[in-house]
């Protein structure tokens, strides 16, 4: 009977409920999609530094796994001295650079033979390999976002660049250069961001990481086999504050919209109040009533959320192509609790006002 | 009409009882109620005494406030008298705290309204049914069946009050009053939004329901034909009862 009572009133009212239904699924959109889109950046970025084929990565002294948020300093000539490890097969150095022009993306400038050595080389999909000062290599993901093709001029870091190669995507970075112009262009002469390591066998890689602490001691020297999981929005400061407080702002939308829905609702209804507590309904009677239609509210929402969440992803990769967005079942189900637990919370002081009303003042109400 | 006798309404075959009423149904003693507007006190009811035997057809008349509402709605358990005590088939409600109240309007009040007071998003079925619902007993589809034939409903069950007319309106909800087998039923000026035609079927059927059914009635009007239809009529004036025509 209460279901009857609460499909009836959610069918009474087709503007208010759409509304309400409206705003609960942009706050599970909003949830499912800021998630999704930081885990997929996080994701894609460290399987694109696995996709290097190193074992080891070597950074300086407390430097983050967010490579882009970490400067150069460390000499080039550490490369030599990891090179002379036992069981090292090949070192890269690589200098990183963080561009903002048309997106966010990392540059890496290399040494194309000892990178090469290290990763296997590039796929090519079209032209050649870097060769002089002003070449730039792009992956393919980065090409078809951008529409570039090898010829073109890449205004990138104030400088232009000429397009000379399309390679497969995966090597750490989507855009490549030589290490000595990156260099020149950032003032960080004979320095490099990270050193990737080639063990001659993977079995051999915890040897090599002891052999180079003890070169290096207080530098970071990670596995490559266990990055993805260390890439996660904990371990990179200010980015789980940025998705708590955009979940708070979700939340905060859904609650209020709940609250004053269902608190016009209980005002507009309160003569049919009087009417129930005549009969003799309770107090959790007639709250049942109101947080149960808060309820189906809130999974009418979370439902139109989970689609719309998809169609968000749909749009933005059809106009950002390089993006990854990850919607994975545990974010859908927290976004869910998140959606139900806020519009319980809005429905809690509307729900609480109409099991009190007076049942004279009620039914007496025009 | 005062019945020795208690014939319990629309009776299933296992529960028609008869019994000896040798107590009233209902009992005020000293009634009083007082509202506060500002600093003033205000009495609604002033020391009401009135004894209502089971099976009574009772109408209270009286001008707009002489305190019949009032008593009404404190008689049915709505509201709480300042002073004095109302014995509810045994109940002192005076005493009992809200959800006591409540649990009694549940289980020996029935409530007919002047505005009907339908909810207007259920069908005329669902509008019975909700009381049945309230009751606890879950839907009784002999009961329901019975309660509909009796107010001639079986061909509007499925229409929204919108799509009924008043006097349709108002048979939904002494359909929805009696399909609990209230101890009471209480009308407040159950004729007040009708025509005439339409009155004099309502009061028809309440009448009935009296008369062949034994259900105890409470009705307040200030239509002189509509209180001739009960078998005492009970005058307020400034909240207290001045007179009562009829069998006590």
């Amino acid at each position: 009977m209460i279901e009857h009572i609460i499909v009836r009133n959610v069918l009474h009212r087709p503007v208010r409920t759409l509304i309400t239904v409206i705003a609960v699924a942009v706050e599970v959109m909003l949830v499912i999609t800021v998630v999704g889109l930081t885990t997929g950046l996080l994701t894609e970025s460290a399987k694109r530094v696995e996709g290097v084929g190193a074992d080891i990565m070597v950074q300086p002294p407390s430097a983050s796994i967010f490579m882009a948020f970490s400067g150069a300093p460390m000499p080039i000539q550490i490369g030599q001295k990891l090179q002379s490890l036992p069981y090292v097969q090949a070192v890269a150095p690589v200098l990183l650079q963080f561009n903002s022009v048309n997106g966010l993306d990392i540059v890496y400038g290399i040494d194309p033979p000892s990178f090469r050595a290290v990763s296997g080389g590039f796929v090519f999909h079209e032209g050649r390999d870097l060769r002089d000062p002003d070449d730039i290599l792009v992956d393919d993901v980065y090409a078809k976002a951008k529409n570039v093709h090898v010829g073109q001029t890449l205004h990138i870091l104030e400088h232009d660049f000429h397009i000379v190669g399309i390679v497969e995507h995966g090597k750490g970075a989507r855009l490549f250069v030589l290490m000595p112009t990156l260099q020149e262009m950032s003032g960080a002469h004979d320095k490099a961001s990270v050193f990737y390591v080639k063990c001659d066998r993977s079995d051999h890689t915890p040897a090599v990481i002891d052999e180079i602490q003890e070169l290096l001691p207080r530098y970071e020297v990670r596995p490559l086999k266990d990055f993805i999981s260390l890439m996660t929005s904990s371990n990179l400061p200010g980015l789980g504050a940025f998705i708590n407080v955009m979940i708070s702002i979700a939340v905060a939308i859904g609650f209020l919209v709940i609250f004053l829905s269902m608190y016009t609702t209980v005002i507009e209804r309160t003569r049919e109040i009087g009417v129930l507590k005549s009969l003799g309904a309770s107090k959790a009677y007639i709250v049942q009533i109101v947080l149960s239609e808060t309820t189906l509210l809130c999974l009418l929402g979370l439902v139109s959320g989970i689609v719309l969440s998809f169609v968000m992803r749909a749009l933005l990769l059809r106009l950002f192509p390089s993006l990854t967005i990850l919607i994975g079942p545990t974010w859908i189900l927290r976004a869910g609790v998140i959606a139900i637990l806020g519009g319980l919370l809005g429905a809690a002081y509307p729900a609480w006002l109409a099991s009190r009303r007076d049942p004279v003042e009620a039914l007496a109400y025009e | 009409m005062s019945n020795a006798t208690t014939i319990n309404p629309f009776a299933t075959q296992h529960s028609l009882v008869r019994e000896p009423a040798l107590e009233p149904i209902l009992k005020t003693e000293n009634l009083w109620k007082v509202y506060r507007t500002g600093k003033l006190d205000v009495p609604a009811l002033r020391g009401v005494n009135m004894e209502v035997s089971p099976g009574a057809f009772v109408s209270i008349m009286g001008p707009s406030g002489c305190g019949k509402s009032t008593m009404l709605h404190i008689i049915g358990g709505l509201a709480q008298a300042t002073r004095g005590r109302v014995l509810l088939d045994g109940n002192d409600l005076t005493t009992m705290s809200d959800s006591a109240r409540t649990l009694l309007r549940r289980h020996k009040v029935g409530f007919v309204f002047q505005k009907f007071n339908l909810l207007p998003t259920l069908d005329a079925r669902h509008n019975i049914a909700l009381a049945q619902h309230i009751h606890g007993d879950g839907f009784d589809p002999h009961r329901f069946e019975v309660v509909v034939r009796l107010l001639g409903l079986g061909e509007r069950l499925d229409h929204k009050p919108s799509e009924l007319s008043g006097g349709e309106q108002q048979r939904v909800a002494i359909a929805r009053a009696i399909i609990t087998e209230p101890k009471i039923l209480l009308a407040d000026e159950p004729t007040g939004n009708l025509d005439s035609a339409s009155s004099e079927n309502v009061l028809n059927m309440l009448r009935q329901l009296n008369q062949q059914f034994g259900q105890t009635i409470v009705m307040i009007t200030h239509n002189p034909e509509a209180a001739a239809y009960g078998d005492r009529v009970i005058h307020m004036r400034d909240g207290q009862i001045v007179d009562a025509i009829g069998n006590s």
